[in-house]
């Protein structure tokens, strides 16, 4: 159901956009689904007690999410060859319904003779970059690449 | 204390970490990720894999085992850990049935303003001994007798 219009991949194009609403449900579910945990993740009283301004969501819950525009965007995980963060300001999960938006868009910042794209992934709650140095190399989805014929 | 000079260099014996199906459907799901390459085979197979696959950062999992065994023979409680960044270097995508050996070493440990940065190596092979994945992290360890206890 692709309706992409196959031009080829520019520098500066922003190829996903998207926002991940984090609550303390989704903590406790990734506290289970990776082993995770550290109780600043899911206690308000060992979070206050070490300093922090509340709970935090895992910072490696935030690479994923901001993975997942990745893996959207190329459709396979195995499309993505490198990808690194540093966790630069925490997530601060609020103890209600609603949660944390966290704004994720991936932009082009070279792309490789070889069709391998760079690129750079803005990592946003409200106004705060909660992911810096936010990189991925990837291969882009067949209609942005460049067709292959002959192996 | 900060941690020794003489630690830089432990590397521990390869951890085994076998993939399951639920496990990683669980962690597609903790992530709120739909892609179906998580879950049915035939969607995977499509991408040309051979079973389902695991999303990008679901790799850290079998890289804790190793970085458990370093911080519990350091006697660093995971409350004192701050994760500072992550990169991942994939040669393919980890998959359902694998057979994951991760060998984690210790790269370098840095005094920076009273707490220790440590840059810990994991290289993530199959039992093949064919690489899968290459995982680079810094952990920022505050020291034992700063703030109050956490529990």
């Amino acid at each position: 159901m692709t309706d992409r219009i196959s031009e080829p991949l520019a520098v500066g194009d922003v190829v996903a956009d998207q926002t991940y609403w984090i609550t303390r449900e989704h903590l406790v579910r990734y506290a289970g689904a990776s082993g995770d945990f550290n109780p600043i993740h899911w206690n308000d009283r060992v979070a206050e007690a070490v300093g922090l301004p509340g709970v935090l969501a895992h910072g490696m819950l935030t690479m994923a999410l901001a993975g997942r525009l990745l893996t959207d965007w190329t459709g396979d995980p195995a499309a993505v060859i490198e990808y690194g963060v540093r966790f630069a300001r925490p997530v601060v999960v609020p103890d209600d319904d609603t949660g944390i938006a966290v704004r994720v868009a991936a932009s082009v910042t070279a792309v490789r003779d070889d069709g391998v794209v760079a690129l750079e992934i803005n990592v946003r709650a409200g106004e705060q970059k909660v992911l810096t140095q936010a990189r991925a190399l990837a291969r882009p989805p067949a209609a942005d690449g460049p067709v292959e014929s002959d192996a | 204390m900060p941690i020794a000079p003489s630690v830089v260099g432990w590397t521990y014996p390869a951890q085994p970490y076998e993939v399951s199906r639920e496990k990683v459907r669980e962690f597609a799901e903790a992530i709120g990720d739909p892609n179906p390459v998580y879950v049915e085979t035939s969607a995977a197979r499509e991408r040309g894999h051979t079973d389902v696959v695991a999303p990008p950062t679901f790799a850290m999992i079998p890289v804790m085992r190793g970085v458990d065994m370093l911080m519990d023979d350091l006697g660093v409680e995971f409350a004192r850990v701050v994760h500072v960044d992550q990169r991942f270097t994939y040669a393919r995508a980890i998959a359902v049935g694998d057979r994951l050996e991760t060998t984690t070493t210790l790269d370098q440990v840095r005094q920076v303003a009273g707490n220790d940065l440590l840059t810990i190596r994991s290289d993530v092979r199959d039992d093949r001994g064919e690489g899968v994945c290459e995982s680079l992290a810094t952990l920022l360890v505050r020291p034992e007798d700063e703030g109050e206890p956490g529990d």
